[in-house]
Formats: structure tokens, sequence, C-alpha cells
């Protein structure tokens, strides 16, 4: 629910700022980048926590909605071990998630949340295979972004319709003036969270309204012919060569998968120990060969250039096929910036481009 | 001609009959070169060799079996490969290795430590290097810094700057930085006592994602597709976010690596969240010098220690019971 | 009961097939009390020992871990135990950097014959463990409290 941003500008000081963030820790868990060694990581904050802004986090905080591990249910096959033929099955559902925030998350963490919803709100099924377990906790997570100084060389959300200083999805902005901050809500969930606050001074709002557009004009251009990726990628979904080039050095890990805000899949399996155990579900990436392995034995996907293939396709082409032309990619840039051996997703898109034109 | 011209007058010799010469070209940004591979000379025009050549080029060779390739190596490259050898997991007479005299490549977190206060290394426009130093362009300005203080850790204690085991070697062959490794970075862990740390290691790996780029950035894990890791069935890892089976995952790569580790330290370099994951190996090293006297990547006609044994074990000292 | 008189911890022994597993056997058979901490896998040869298999009992908190083959020369396989020696040192050798008391593990060799040899090992060992206690336990993911529960 959007509401007029103009009523809802407050102030809050960089020295007022870790009350404000003990008074959101105390209803809620308040995940905030956090440096950790050499990474900046979102860690549920307490009290002498500093907030790592001067550095962008490593991670994207999608676990926070969409957990590395999970309980689905916890299970008793009961009876005697002894006389397996007299179980007493059990089930027990996880608990409730509780209620969090995430304070100072970047416009394109937000945004890659706007990629899982349709997934997982049912689409394609008319909204009855709806993911409850993600849906309750993204009902239960309050997001306070915060808008970017600057560009690093590995961004690009203005390619994929973001901008450093982009609320969409988020519940309030977050933008740093003299002094301090200025936090404007953008839903109700957001307002009710800044309730406490004092209002901002029209100068403060100005001054917030003019690092927003300083932030929009550093932001690097996007390419002219984006629209075209979709369409280029499966022309490109049969050549071999093309794959094989683009893949080369990929030594397919998953850490862009698991950064990236926008990458959403999963595996689900049982961990039991005796008669009771639990069922899990925790993320899978589409880089590993096993990711698509067969009882059967075979793989669909054997070759590391297919699996690249099936990112970036499922990124710019499959996704937004379905999806009314939005990317399943909110331009973050951390699956460059993280990835080992430099495999750069953007050059593959606009590679592909060019290589779909000349076919 | 400059030394970067020669390798390229190499490699381009190396292409009239070998279908495919691995090496780095430009990367993302200018802090990062990325692994290249060249099979044409337009390929060839943009290799790039020096301070950004990182990346460890012996990672790939499992997946070129059959098909002569060659390789552009830094000292350390040429070890991963030496044991790869040595272990019979790729044949010497399918490679043709272009060494080069290697002083020492960037560690990007080390640029990030000194530009600190200033902007991220991910805001630096360009990277130009001037003897020993290096110069960027920042949105601040020009900053210069001395190579070796953003040089990796590796270098500060290279025993092989030169690729002895290359057959075309490039350049003038430089001198060891140190004749002995003196394993100082487990010496500063290892003022920790024992519950330190244990701590040390749940903070450390409480940060993992499980995405395996250690594993995957490592030439020596050459199991990759067929980890015990992944196993369900004998079931090692549970899939659960814990620490536990995060440094049970480190466990099995360290054990694996024993007698085999050339220390490269891709797999650390590799980890997102920057978990120190070369220093497990390091402790095996360190005892497989000191026990057996062997150092992984050096000679491929030495069995690794872990595949032999001798009778007696005069380095073994057993305990009385 | 533990002849210790106090709380039982938990010690895994790895033993091989032909020897220790033996030795076991004959220390029962001639009635040589032993602490009952201990808990005996028996694998074929200690050369099939895996030292993740020492490593994952530690991580899943045993107190204590006891490998035993036959002695060296002596192997059913010939050399298995030649290549245990050499990985169960380093492995040993490798515990404190991850915090954990070396003592916690022992490897050594006992011949079928060596009942009494036998009941000494367990004897030593499960005092040397009593000795540092309890393990300190490794932080599990929460959800899987629930399989804890069971292994207590």
């Amino acid at each position: 629910m959007v509401m007029n941003t103009d009523t809802a500008q407050k102030f809050v000081s960089f020295e007022a700022l870790p009350a404000f963030l003990a008074k959101l820790a105390a209803g809620a868990t308040l995940y905030a980048p956090r440096r950790e060694n050499k990474a900046v990581v979102y860690r549920p904050w307490q009290a002498g926590d500093k907030v790592e802004l001067s550095l962008r986090p490593t991670e994207s905080c999608k676990h926070v909605v969409f957990p590395r591990s999970e309980e689905l249910f916890s299970f008793d096959m009961g009876g005697d071990p002894e006389k397996p033929g007299k179980a007493g099955l059990t089930l027990q559902e996880a608990s409730e998630p509780g209620p969090a925030v995430v304070f100072a998350a970047l416009s394109c963490d937000a945004r890659g949340f706007l990629a899982f919803d349709p997934v997982y709100d049912g689409c394609g099924t008319g909204g009855k295979a709806k993911d409850t377990y993600y849906l309750k906790r993204r009902e239960k997570t309050t997001l306070i972004v915060r808008t970017c100084k600057s560009s690093l060389n590995t961004c690009f959300c203005t390619w994929v319709g973001g901008s450093p200083a982009s609320s969409e999805g988020a519940d309030a902005l977050l933008t740093e003036i003299n002094g301090g901050y200025l936090l404007e809500a953008v839903t109700d969930k957001g307002a009710s969270l800044l309730a406490s606050l004092p209002a901002a001074s029209d100068e403060q709002s100005a001054a917030s309204r003019a690092a927003r557009e300083q932030a929009v004009q550093s932001a690097p251009q996007p390419p002219q012919d984006m629209i075209k990726a979709p369409a280029a990628l499966g022309a490109l979904f049969d050549s071999a060569a093309f794959w094989e080039k683009q893949s080369a050095h990929c030594i397919y890990c998953g850490a862009c998968t698991y950064l990236c805000p926008t990458c959403y899949c999963f595996n689900i399996t049982d961990e039991s120990n005796g008669l009771k155990g639990l069922r899990m579900r925790s993320w899978d990436n589409c880089m590993s060969p096993l990711f698509t392995l067969e009882t059967s034995g075979h793989n669909p996907r054997q070759e590391k250039a297919n699996r690249l293939k099936n990112r970036v396709g499922h990124k710019f082409s499959y996704y937004p096929k379905i999806h009314s032309g939005r990317f399943s990619c909110c331009g973050c840039g951390r699956c460059i910036k993280s990835c080992p051996s430099s495999v750069d997703i953007r050059k593959i898109v606009l590679d592909a481009i060019k290589e779909a034109a000349n076919v | 001609m400059s030394i970067q011209d020669d390798i390229k007058a190499a490699i381009a010799k190396a292409l009239q009959d070998i279908p495919c010469v691995i090496g780095w070209g430009a990367g993302p940004e200018p802090l990062r070169a990325t692994p290249l591979f060249m099979r044409n000379a337009a390929d060839v025009e943009n290799f790039t060799a020096g301070f950004l050549a990182v990346n460890n080029p012996a990672l790939y060779l499992p997946s070129c079996k059959g098909v002569k390739t060659a390789l552009v190596v830094k000292g350390c490259d040429a070890r991963s490969v030496g044991q790869l050898v040595a272990e019979n997991l790729v044949k010497r007479d399918e490679l043709y290795l272009i060494g080069y005299p290697c002083s020492g490549v960037i560690d990007v977190d080390k640029v990030a430590a000194r530009l600190e206060g200033k902007c991220e290394p991910g805001e630096v426009t360009r990277l130009r290097e001037e003897n020993e130093d290096v110069i960027l362009d920042t949105p601040g300005g020009e900053v210069r810094l001395a190579k070796k203080d953003i040089a990796a850790d590796k270098c500060a204690r290279c025993r092989y700057p030169n690729a002895e085991s290359a057959d075309v070697f490039i350049g003038e062959k430089r001198a060891p930085v140190v004749d002995q490794d003196e394993y100082a970075d487990l010496a500063d862990f290892e003022k920790l006592s024992l519950e330190e740390r244990k701590a040390f290691w749940e903070k450390e790996l409480s940060r993992c994602i499980r995405c395996y780029a250690c594993r995957n950035a490592c030439p020596l894990c050459v199991c990759r597709d067929h980890c015990v890791a992944s196993s369900r069935e004998p079931h090692w890892l549970t899939q659960a976010d814990g620490v536990r089976d995060k440094l049970f995952f480190q466990l099995i790569h360290a054990t694996h690596l024993a007698g085999r580790c050339t220390g490269c330290g891709e797999c650390e370099r590799a980890c997102p969240v920057g978990i120190p994951v070369l220093t497990l190996k390091r402790a095996f090293s360190r005892q497989v010098e000191d026990m057996f006297g062997y150092m992984a990547g050096i000679d491929v006609n030495t069995t690794p220690p872990l595949l032999t044994f001798r009778l007696e074990e005069p380095e073994i000292k057993e305990r009385e019971w | 009961m533990s002849v210790l008189n106090t709380k039982e911890l938990r010690i895994i022994g790895f033993l091989c097939n032909w020897c220790s597993y033996g030795g076991a056997d004959t220390a029962g058979v001639g009635r040589f009390t032993q602490p009952t901490d201990l808990r005996v896998v028996r694998v074929p040869c200690s050369g099939r020992i895996n030292p993740l298999f020492i490593l994952k009992s530690l991580l899943g908190g045993a107190d204590g871990v006891l490998v035993s083959g036959c002695h060296p020369r002596d192997c059913h396989y010939a050399e298995g135990n030649f290549y245990a020696r050499r990985r169960l040192e380093l492995l040993k050798g490798f515990l404190p950097v991850l915090g954990i008391d070396p003592r916690r593990f022992e490897y050594t060799w006992v011949s079928a014959s060596e009942g009494q040899r036998w009941q000494h090992v367990v004897e030593a060992f499960t005092a040397q463990i009593h000795g540092l206690g309890p393990a300190r336990g490794w932080p599990e993911a929460p959800e899987l409290e629930i399989l804890n529960a069971v292994a207590r």
C-alpha cells in the first residue's frame, strides 16, 4: 500500500540512530549490515553493533525472508523400532516466523524480492499454489532501504529498471543528509516504524531530494537495447559455441546464485536420525551439476555451458517472457563483484544481443 | 619488447599447433583480470600478465583432458600443475607451459583496506602500474600504493617465483622472496588458546553461504562434480545452515588436500565472505613438510607422502601405552 | 556402569577386524573389566579409517575417539596400517588448529592375543578423556535440535 510520502518525512541524527535501532530491535529481529572480517553481511543487530554503511553488503538480505535452510515440518515415525509395521506417524508444523526489519538494505536488494513474489504467490496456478513459508516471512518483514551515494563498477541497476534511489519494493527509504538520515515512509508498514521519529524540516527534505537526484545522476547509463535481451537469448538457445565461449572461465560454484537477491531456487531434503527427523528446504543453485541430475542418472545440463545458459537465460529471457518483461535481475552486480573468475553477466547479455543480431 | 609482448609472441607461436592457451585478460573492473581462453590472434591481443594475473589457470586442466593445452603460469600455478602431474591426474605431454618471472599478484581485499574511508575498490576507475607502485584513479583523486603492500599474502612467502617446469620461460628468473616459509601466519593464529581457536572458527564459518567456491577454485579438487559433500549416501553433511556442517565441509576439503596443497590460496581468495580457509590447509602443509620433508608440486617424480609409507617412520613418535 | 564412578562420557572406538577387535574379544573372554564409555565400531582394517570418521565423531559430540589396529608389520592386508599411521599422525597434529585438544584422539596397535593390553588401553584412554571432561559441542542449525534430542 503506497502512501503519500510528503506527509511522512522523518529525521534521525547520527547520534540518535542507536536509540532508533534499539527501538526497532525491541519489536522484531532487526537485521543490519555488519562488517565481519573482509565481508559485510546482514546480521541480527544488537545494542552496540556498528552498522556498516560505507561499504556495500557482500551478500543480499534475501535470507531474512528466504532462509538458507528452514524447517518445513518435523516428523516422528513413532512406534517401536523393533516392529516397523507398528508405526504411528506424527507431523509437527514448523513454528511461525517472527517479525523482522531490515535496516539499510540496498535498493537493489528490495527490488530483488519483487522477482521472488510472483513465483511464490502462485503465479501460473491462478494463485492456488502459494508458498506459505515464503509469504508469511515476507508479510512480516519490513524493509528500510538506503539511497546509494555512488555506483560501483559492477553496478547496473539502471539496466534492469532500477535506480540507486529507488523505493520500489521498500517500506521506507533512508537517505544520508547533513547530520543524519532522512527517512520517508513508502508503505503503512514503513510509516508505523517511523512514527516515533521527529518530522524532517523543509531543508532536510530538500537535502534528501538533492542527494537522491545526485545518486540517480551518478548511476551508469543503461544500454539502449536491453529490451532485445529476451529474444536474443531465446535465439541463441541452441548455439553451443556461444555458450561454451561465455562459460569457459566459469568455475560453476554457487557464489553468484547465493549472493543474488533474485535467485530463489531451493532443494527439499529430509534430515533424520532414527525415527525422528525433519523435512527442510535449503538454497540450491543451477550452476551445480546436481541441480538437474535425474534419478535415472541422466543430466540434461551436464555441461557448465548449459548451466550458465540457464542462469542468464532465466534472468533475462524466460522469466521476463512470463512476467510482463520484468527481468529476474536487480542489477546489484554481486555476481560480478564476487565471482572468483570474474564472469560478467552484463557482458554475456550484451554479447548475446550482438550475436543474435548477426544470426 | 616488453615481457608482455614476448609472452604474447610465445602464445601466438604455441597456438600454431595447440588449440587453446589459457592466460589472463582484462576483467570487469580495473582491479581484476579474468581467465582468458585464447584460440586465435584476436584473443591474444587481450592477454595480460603481471600484477593482476591472480587466477590459477591450472584449475581448468582436468577438464581439458585428452586435448593438448597450453597455460601461461606463475611459479605458484606451475606447482599446482606439478602436483596434478605427480598424481597422474593430467599428463605432462598434453601440456605446454609458458612461464614468466612473477613479482607478485594483487589482493583486492588489501586494496580495500588501504582505501578505507575514501571509497570502495569497486569505485576505482583506472589502475596504472609504475615500477613498484600502482596508481589508482578514485573519485577522490589519485591514490598511489606500493605493490608490496597490496600483494597477496602468499607472495610475501614465495619460494618459487619462476615456473621452473615451464617448457618456455620468458624473461629473466627472479630470486625467491624467501628461502624458507616460516609459516608466520600460523604462528599468529596459534597464539590463540584452544577455546579461542574454536570460537574463531565458529564465528568465521557462521558467515559461510555454502557456495563451495573454495572447492571449485581449488586446482587440486579434481572430483568437483562428484564431491562427497554433495552425497546423500553416505550422508556426511546435512543441508542445514549450521556451523557444524560448514566446518565439516572445510575439513573434507583440508583433509583431502593434506600433502597435496601447494598453497596457491585460491580457496581463500574465492570465498565471497572472506573466511580464512587457507589456514586449515597450511596447517597440514607445515606438518607434511616437517614430518615427510615433502612440498607439493615441486618434484613430479616423488610420490606424495600419503600415497606411500615407510616401515619405520623416524619422524612419527608413537605414544607409549 | 563406568569403573571411574563418574558420569559416562561418549568415546568412539574404531577397531580393525583382525587384531584389535579380536583383542577386545580376548579381553572379554578373559573377563578383564573395562570402563563402559567406549562404543566400538568394527572396520576391516585401520587403513579403512577415513580421518573424516574421527572428525565427524568429534564435531558430532564425541568426547574422545580411539583407533586401534594391528601392530605395524602385522597388518592382515600387509600394509593398511602403514598408510593409517601417516594419516592418523597428521590428523592428531591438526586437531589443535580447530581448538580440539589432541588428547581427545589416540591411535594404537593391539593384537588379537593382547586382551590384557586392550584392557590397559581402554582404561588409560578413558581416564585421559575423563581428565579432559566432556567436549564442548559445535553449534548446529537450530532446526536440527530434534535430531540431537534423539542422539542423546
